[in-house]
């Protein structure tokens, strides 16, 4: 038979032994490796995060993004927050997919992304919310959803109540309601998420 | 089991950390029973009495208990031809584009990972030289590789049970198997020399780097045992993993799209697969 058995190949290509110099030179391949030895080390963030921004090569972005929250520690945290600010949606879009992995950091910079003075980030962060257990993402939307003044952000954070709202955020969505009562499609949300919040409250528990 | 030997929820949530740090898997409340039943038969198997002196066993690998730990939680329910659609998908679409695509004269080489106690890799030996013609023409190298040292001694002796086998026809079983008796058969010796076994922790670039690049990979129902993080390290494990332009075969309910970006999706006529682009994304 032509099937045949092999002996271990050799190594594919090695880890740079220096990533932290090859992070930013060198081929495509070579820059992917770097990012990847320097997971989890914390001395190592800064420049993960400073390559993240000039890094031009997708999979290699994803690598760093990757790294950055093996290392889940508060530098690497800000470090991927910061994009969420970028003008690149690729950059936005790869730095969400990051934090979604990353709870305990999530829970962290939620409140202050809810309250960012940017409403492109707050609605980033609504979403975001969506990621958190109930219990602790619940209550930040409510407080958000009862004084936010920027209707898109708002129709964000309604669309997660829909989800994991409780009977505490029916208030907030009264608020919202009455804030933005010229709105037809906040309107409407409102009574979704209000209908199914209550349909949620009324099943029987077991 | 009695009440007084129940694990706490702070013990479960120790071991599921435990569990979790070294392969990926997240074991929480909701699969208490599950932990639990293994978690008494290694503390019979090893002599403890109480959870805590398991764990400081476990902890310390005393007798190697990390890897028995880890063999008594994974899956290794599985049987030949097995979603056979990407068998038909591989010998009708994705090799012949391994073969006009990649460069130089090397073998093909395919990776079944996790491979149980063997069936996906035989059955790969098996569907080529059944349905791939140019089999007679190329040196193919068929990699199986899973965490649990146990499934991979299994998968070498290479000896299945009926249950094991009911997808394939007598006439393949006759032409594959020897009958050790009427519950047992064993894997002609040709098919077990095609096809290498190692161990391998998917989450560990250290212990997936070494097996090299493949054409095609299997990796079929176990990123569902993972969590978003877990899952992150291993798709970038298997990126690092393919040729490319190679392909990754995934499990029937789990999607490459929703883990990383890494990947394009191809659909064939007989199975959607997942690939590692040819280029740079530049």
């Amino acid at each position: 038979m032509p099937l045949i058995r092999r002996g271990p190949p050799e190594d594919s290509k090695a880890v740079p032994t220096e990533p932290l110099a090859r992070l930013r030179a060198g081929d495509a391949e070579e820059r992917w490796a770097a990012a990847r030895a320097l997971a989890g080390h914390e001395e190592a963030v800064d420049a993960l995060a400073q390559a993240l921004h000039a890094e031009g090569d997708r999979g290699v972005r994803e690598a760093i993004f990757t790294s950055l929250a093996q290392t889940a520690g508060p530098a690497s945290a800000r470090a991927i927050v910061r994009c969420l600010r970028s003008d690149d949606a690729a950059l936005r879009t790869a730095a969400l997919d990051t934090l979604r992995v990353m709870p305990a950091a999530l829970a962290t910079y939620l409140p202050g992304l809810l309250a960012d003075a940017d409403a492109d980030v707050r609605v980033l962060a609504c979403d975001l919310a969506r990621h958190l257990p109930a219990e602790i993402s619940t209550p930040m939307l409510n407080a958000r959803l009862g004084h936010e003044p920027e209707p898109n952000v708002c129709a964000a954070a309604v669309d997660v109540l829909a989800e994991q709202g409780d009977s505490e955020s029916l208030a907030a969505l009264d608020a919202c309601g009455a804030r933005f009562a010229g709105s037809a499609f906040l309107s409407f949300a409102i009574r979704v998420a209000r209908q199914r919040i209550g349909a949620k409250a009324s099943e029987p528990r077991g | 089991m009695a009440d007084a030997d129940a694990i706490s929820e702070e013990e479960l949530r120790r071991l599921g950390d435990f569990l979790y740090r070294r392969t990926g898997m997240v074991f929480t409340e909701s699969k208490r029973y599950y932990v639990q039943r293994r978690v008494n038969d290694r503390m019979a198997a090893t002599g403890a009495t109480s959870f805590a002196s398991y764990f400081a066993r476990l902890r310390s690998d005393f007798g190697g208990e990390v890897e028995q730990f880890i063999n008594a939680f994974t899956v290794n329910e599985t049987y030949f031809y097995r979603e056979d659609h990407q068998l038909r998908s591989l010998t009708s679409d994705m090799l012949a584009e391994r073969l006009e695509t990649r460069a130089g004269p090397h073998p093909i080489r395919i990776w079944s990972v996790p491979c149980s106690t063997g069936e996906e890799p035989y059955s790969i030996a098996m569907w080529l030289l059944e349905n791939w013609p140019p089999v007679d023409v190329h040196d193919i190298e068929i990699v199986g590789s899973d965490i649990d040292t146990r499934a991979i001694e299994a998968a070498e002796v290479g000896v299945f049970s009926k249950r094991q086998l009911m997808r394939l026809s007598p006439q393949l079983i006759a032409k594959y198997f020897v009958a050790l008796d009427a519950e047992r058969w064993r894997i002609l010796d040709d098919i077990r020399g095609s096809v290498r076994f190692t161990p391998v922790n998917l989450i560990d670039p250290a212990e997936t780097r070494p097996h090299g690049r493949f054409d095609v990979i299997f990796c079929r129902n176990v990123l569902i045992y993972f969590d978003d993080a877990a899952r992150r390290i291993a798709a970038e494990n298997l990126y690092e993993n393919l040729a490319p332009g190679g392909f990754i075969c995934l499990g029937h309910t789990e999607s490459m799209s929703r883990i990383s970006p890494l990947f394009e999706v191809r659909r064939f006529a007989d199975a959607i697969v997942y690939q590692r682009p040819a280029q740079a994304y530049g």
